[in-house]
């Protein structure tokens, strides 16, 4: 699938509406990709369709409910909002990264633990705003969690089953990972 | 689904130009959290996207004593958030950014971006009003300087000419002793567009620069007031002078977001409390 068109020494791929495609390299999870993707696909259709990654939702599509929350280049970012060609380069980081096999990351378990979560369509994202919280700031205070979780909507919860869980997450991350 | 576009991604401002000039409908992306929403609901449609985050030049945020702060046009606004030089000099923009939308967008959303898009009651606009700050824009025919409050010419409208683009702004070095505030009202607490927004300064010289917006068709100094605050100390009395005062010099709408009497109220009292805030420090 490669036209007779060369760029830099490498061929196009153009895609079924005619535009040439975007060469990318990126990281998920630890494992490397190369990729010619169209110009118009979002970094969340790029993991959902291409990457088969599922776990990472799409809410409302615009950035305001923060279900398709990755981390990318370490920083908390709203999938949905990035396209997939600006992800060139990039290191991220999803809810299947958060564990390890079967065994679940420390801030999976307490969000079991305190039932912060009913129909789990947020949860992704609020794991990933979560990670990217506890990253930053070991010993978060209730309103820093607040804060960090402000662009992801939960419907069912009420948020303070999710709030407990983090708080109890940061606690046993200071206390088992040393 | 969005509609057909070509991706373009330079790696300096002189293609970037150069490309804008052969193609002036493109689109520019930075942190692309206003550009996707609008192509993602067919509200914007364009043949090219220029991803202006290659450019490396655009990325520098640094402050010069003397000069003042220079924010590049792919500087994220947390990275304003978290800086705590900005948060000592320059606060009302410290407290605007921790303000905007939510922390994901915020690692997205660019300073500049906020100020392009140039909506009326765009987060960052009223601190970069109280600082003068001059934008610096480069294009076809070389480099040119405006000042802010010459780039805000209509709702979501700018000054910019056809093949021109943002490369920074830079907010003038302030003096010991200069104080500012931000405060802004919105329906929820966090992630939410400003009802109204407003940034207060005061100089070490005792001069007073108040900057709105959401309350115009466009972010706003108020000049007239600033003049009657001329020879006004900071105190209980001028707060509530200001809490009265302040809506003979604003024009808002009603709209989704909030009623035009809830405005005027909004901007009263908001005045009020910065000027209270400010006097709790130690301000006259």
């Amino acid at each position: 699938m490669c036209s007779t068109a060369k760029k830099k020494g490498n061929c196009i791929e153009y895609t079924d509406s005619g535009l040439p495609k975007t060469a990318i390299r990126f990281e998920v999870n630890g494992d490397n990709f190369e990729k010619k993707v169209d110009p118009t696909m979002t970094l969340l259709q790029l993991l959902n369709n291409e990457l088969k990654l599922f776990g990472t939702k799409e809410g409302c599509g615009e950035g305001e409910c923060g279900a398709c929350s990755i981390i990318m280049n370490g920083k908390a970012v709203n999938s949905c909002l990035v396209l997939a060609a600006e992800a060139d380069g990039a290191s991220i980081l999803t809810v299947e990264g958060l564990g390890q096999g079967n065994k679940l990351s420390i801030l999976q378990q307490e969000f079991i633990k305190y039932d912060a979560l009913q129909c789990g369509f947020c949860t992704p994202g609020m794991l990933m705003s979560a990670r990217s919280l506890l990253d930053r700031d070991k010993d978060p205070n209730d309103d820093e969690i607040k804060e960090a979780i402000e662009g992801n909507f939960c419907r069912c919860t009420g948020y303070i089953p999710i709030i407990d869980a983090i708080r109890s997450a940061a606690k046993r991350e200071r206390e088992e990972l040393k | 689904m969005l509609s057909k576009f070509e991706y373009v991604k330079p790696e300096t401002l002189e293609e970037a130009v150069g490309f804008l000039g052969s193609h002036p409908e493109t689109k520019i992306l930075a942190g692309g959290t206003d550009l996707m929403v609008l192509l993602r609901r067919n509200l914007l449609i364009t043949d090219h996207i220029l991803d202006i985050k290659g450019i490396q030049d655009l990325d520098r945020l640094e402050y010069k004593r003397g000069e003042g702060l220079y924010i590049g046009a792919t500087v994220r606004v947390n990275e304003i958030a978290e800086n705590s030089m900005i948060q000592k000099k320059y606060r009302a923009l410290h407290q605007a950014a921790g303000a905007l939308a939510s922390h994901q967008l915020r690692n997205r959303a660019t300073l500049v971006g906020n100020i392009c898009n140039a909506s009326p009651g765009a987060d960052l606009s009223s601190p970069l009003l109280v600082f003068n700050a001059k934008v610096h824009v480069q294009g076809p025919e070389g480099k040119r300087e405006l000042k802010i409050e010459d780039f805000f010419t209509g709702v979501k409208k700018n000054a910019l000419e056809k093949g021109e683009i943002v490369t920074g702004i830079l907010l003038p070095e302030v003096n010991d002793g200069d104080t500012s505030y931000f405060k802004k009202q919105s329906r929820v607490k966090g992630h939410d567009l400003a009802t109204v927004g407003i940034s207060i300064r005061r100089t070490a010289e005792k001069e007073t620069l108040v900057g709105m917006a959401a309350i115009a068709p466009t972010p706003i100094r108020l000049r007239e007031l600033e003049k009657k605050l001329k020879n006004r100390d900071f105190n209980e009395e001028t707060a509530e002078w200001l809490k009265v005062e302040i809506k003979h010099h604003l024009k808002p709408i009603s709209d989704v977001r909030a009623s035009k009497e809830y405005r005027f109220l909004a901007s009263g009292a908001l005045g009020k409390k910065i000027m209270m805030a400010m006097i709790e420090e130690g301000v006259k």
